[in-house]
C-alpha cells in the first residue's frame, strides 16, 4: 500500500499535463493583451468551474454521509481530493470580484440598468465581496472539517468520526444549497442585472453535480486502470456513478427545460433577455449542442446497463459531459462579456484547458496525502463487498 | 409424463449461493431457486440472462412519447388552432411537458402489465409455495433428475455439503404448469 502512495503519472501524462498549463497561461497572457474583456471572463469560467468542482466533491462525500450509502466509502477519497481544488478556484473568483468589477454591469452603469429598489440595494460593490467572503468562508470550513475526520479515521478508526461527519454532512447541505443558490444568483445571473429567474440557483447546481460526477468517474477509472484505486474500485462502484451520472444528466435538462419553457411561455421582456441574446445567429446552435452534450449523449449512451460497467465507454461520455460543462458556462457567461458578439473561443478554451491540468495536479497531490482509500472505515468492508 | 424432483431446503444465504453455483458447475439441471427476497448475486449464479422486460419499457416510452407529440401537432395545428398568447399553433416546448407524461405512463403502465403476463400473475392464481419457509426464512433449491446419468446419492450429498435442513424427493407430472 505504501508504494501505490507515492504513485506517479506516467511521463506522457506529465508532458501533457505540462502542455496543457502552458495553454492555459500563454492563453491569459496574449488574451490579457489583446481581449483584457474576454481574458477576464474566460478567468472567472474557469475559476468558478474550479470552484463548483471542489464543491461538487464535498457534496459528494455529504450526501453519502447523510444518507448512509455505504457502497461509495471505497472511493471516497477521490471526491475528498477534488474538494482541494477549491481554494484555487476562490482566489480566481476573488481577484475577478476585487480587480474586474467592470465585468458586472452593475458596479458602473447602474444608472443605465433601471433596477428596481430590492435589487439596487442588492447589487452594492461591498456588499457583494462580504457576501463572496461568507460563501467562501463557509464552503472551506465544511470541506475542510469533513476531509479532516475522514482521515482523523484513517488513524484510530474510531466510529464516533463516522456519526461526527454525518452530523457535519446534514448541517452542510442545506447551508450549500443556499449559499450556492445565493452565489449563483450574485456572480452568474448579476452579469445581467435585469434578468431574474427564480430556478438558476437549481440550475446552476443541476450542472455543478453532473460535471462532478464525471470528473470523478474519470478520476475513478484512471486510478482503478493505474493502480492505486485497482482492488477497491469495482464495476459496481462504476455501474452505480454511471447511474447518478444518468440521473443528473437528466435532473441537469429537466431544471434547464423548466427554465426555459417557462420564461418562453410567460413571454416578459426582462426575463426573455437572457434567451433572446443566446439565440442570435450563432448562439442558437450552441444552445442545441449544449443539451445534446448535456443530456442527450450522456442519456442515450447510460439507457442500457453494459454502458455504466464498461471503464472505456464511461468515461468517454463522462468526457462528453465535461465538454458539455465548460459549453454550458460559456454560454452563461460569454454573451455578457462580449455584448452578444460571437468569436473563436481560443481564449477561453485555452484557460480551461489551463485549469484542467490544475485540477489534475491539485488531485494528485491531495490524494497522495492520504491512503488510496478509507482504510478503517466501519463500512469499507460493505463497500468492498457491494453488490447492484 | 412425471419428473423426479429433489428439493434442497437451507437457511443461510450465503448456502444457497454457493450450492447454487456448485450444481450449475456440475452441470445439473436447476429448476428454480425460492427466497424470501431478492439475493444479490443469485441471478448471476443462476446464469439467468438479463430480462426482456426493459426493452418492453423503451419501446411503450418510445409510442407513447410519438403518439402524444402527434397528437398534440394535430389536434393544435390542424383540428382546432386555438390562439395561446400569440403563440405560433405549432408551439414545441408547451408540447413537451405532456409527450413526457403520457410517455412515462405508456412506459410504466406496459412494463407492469408485461410483468404480470411474463410471471402469469393474474387474479385468482393459486400460490404454489415449494416448501412453505421460501416464503419466510428458508431459501429452497429444486433441481430435475434429467437422465439415467443422474447420481442420486452424489446430489444428497452435494445438498448437505452446503448445509441443506432438508432435502426432498417429489414426483411432479409435467403437464401441470
Amino acid at each position: 500500500m505504501n508504494q501505490e502512495l507515492h504513485f506517479t503519472p506516467s511521463p506522457r501524462t506529465r508532458l501533457l499535463l505540462r502542455l496543457l498549463a502552458g495553454v492555459g497561461v500563454l492563453s491569459l497572457l496574449a488574451g490579457a493583451a489583446l481581449a483584457p474583456e474576454r481574458a477576464w471572463g474566460s478567468l472567472f469560467m474557469a475559476s468558478y468551474a474550479l470552484v463548483c468542482l471542489g464543491l461538487s466533491g464535498t457534496f459528494f462525500i455529504a450526501l453519502t454521509y447523510a444518507c448512509g450509502a455505504s457502497w461509495a466509502v471505497a472511493l471516497r477519497r477521490i471526491p475528498e481530493a477534488m474538494s482541494a481544488v477549491m481554494p484555487f478556484g476562490a482566489v480566481g473568483v476573488a481577484a475577478v470580484l476585487l480587480f474586474r468589477p467592470s465585468l458586472y454591469p452593475w458596479t458602473h452603469e447602474a444608472a443605465a440598468h433601471e433596477l428596481s429598489g430590492f435589487k439596487a440595494a442588492w447589487l452594492n460593490w461591498p456588499f457583494f465581496l462580504a457576501r463572496a467572503a461568507v460563501y467562501f468562508a463557509v464552503w472551506l470550513l465544511f470541506t475542510r472539517l469533513i476531509v479532516r475526520t475522514s482521515r482523523a479515521q484513517d488513524r484510530d478508526g474510531d466510529p464516533a468520526h463516522t456519526f461526527r461527519n454525518t452530523k457535519l454532512s446534514v448541517a452542510f447541505l442545506p447551508l450549500f444549497a443556499v449559499t450556492f443558490s445565493m452565489a449563483s444568483v450574485d456572480w452568474i445571473m448579476s452579469l445581467e442585472p435585469e434578468w431574474y429567474s427564480t430556478i438558476f440557483g437549481v440550475y446552476t447546481f443541476s450542472g455543478l453535480f453532473s460535471s462532478g460526477l464525471a470528473v470523478i468517474i474519470l478520476l475513478a477509472i484512471w486510478m482503478r486502470r493505474t493502480g492505486p484505486l485497482r482492488d477497491f474500485v469495482t464495476e459496481e462502484h462504476l455501474h452505480d456513478l454511471g447511474k447518478l451520472l444518468f440521473a443528473f444528466a437528466t435532473f441537469w435538462m429537466y431544471i434547464w427545460f423548466s427554465q426555459y419553457m417557462l420564461i418562453w411561455y410567460a413571454n416578459m421582456t426582462e426575463e426573455t433577455v437572457h434567451f433572446i441574446a443566446r439565440q442570435r445567429s450563432f448562439w442558437l446552435p450552441l444552445l442545441v449542442l449544449n443539451v445534446i452534450l448535456n443530456w442527450g449523449i450522456p442519456f442515450l449512451a447510460l439507457l442500457p446497463k453494459f454502458t455504466k460497467r464498461t471503464p472505456s465507454t464511461l468515461a468517454k461520455v463522462a468526457a462528453v459531459v465535461i465538454a458539455g460543462r465548460w459549453l454550458d458556462l460559456y454560454m452563461m457567461v460569454q454573451p455578457t462579456v462580449t455584448a452578444g458578439a460571437i468569436t473563436f473561443p481560443w481564449i477561453e478554451l485555452g484557460v480551461m484547458a489551463g485549469a484542467g491540468a490544475l485540477v489534475v495536479v491539485v488531485f494528485l497531490r491531495a490524494f497522495r496525502q492520504a491512503p488510496e482509500t478509507p482504510v478503517r472505515d466501519p463500512y469499507l468492508t460493505e463497500s468492498l463487498h457491494y453488490h447492484n | 409424463m412425471s419428473r423426479l424432483l429433489l428439493v434442497g431446503v437451507f437457511e443461510k444465504e450465503d448456502d444457497i449461493l454457493s450450492v447454487t453455483r456448485a450444481a450449475k458447475d456440475q452441470g445439473l439441471s436447476i429448476v428454480d431457486v425460492y427466497a424470501p427476497y431478492a439475493v444479490h448475486g443469485l441471478e448471476r449464479a443462476l446464469g439467468l440472462k438479463a430480462s426482456k422486460i426493459s426493452v418492453v419499457c423503451l419501446l411503450a416510452g418510445i409510442a407513447g412519447a410519438v403518439l402524444k407529440l402527434w397528437f398534440e401537432v394535430w389536434a393544435s395545428t390542424f383540428d382546432w388552432p386555438v390562439d395561446v398568447g400569440g403563440k405560433p399553433w405549432n408551439s414545441l416546448p408547451a408540447f413537451v411537458p405532456m409527450t413526457f407524461e403520457v410517455m412515462v405512463l405508456f412506459a410504466g403502465v406496459a412494463t407492469v402489465t408485461a410483468l404480470f403476463i411474463a410471471t402469469g400473475l393474474r387474479p385468482g392464481r393459486k400460490p404454489k409455495a415449494v416448501v412453505p419457509g421460501v416464503t419466510d426464512d428458508r431459501f429452497a433449491l429444486v433441481i430435475e433428475e434429467t437422465d439415467a446419468a443422474f447420481d442420486l446419492p452424489a446430489v444428497h450429498r452435494l445438498l448437505e455439503e452446503h448445509n441443506a435442513v432438508l432435502i426432498e424427493e417429489r414426483v411432479e407430472e409435467t403437464e401441470a404448469p
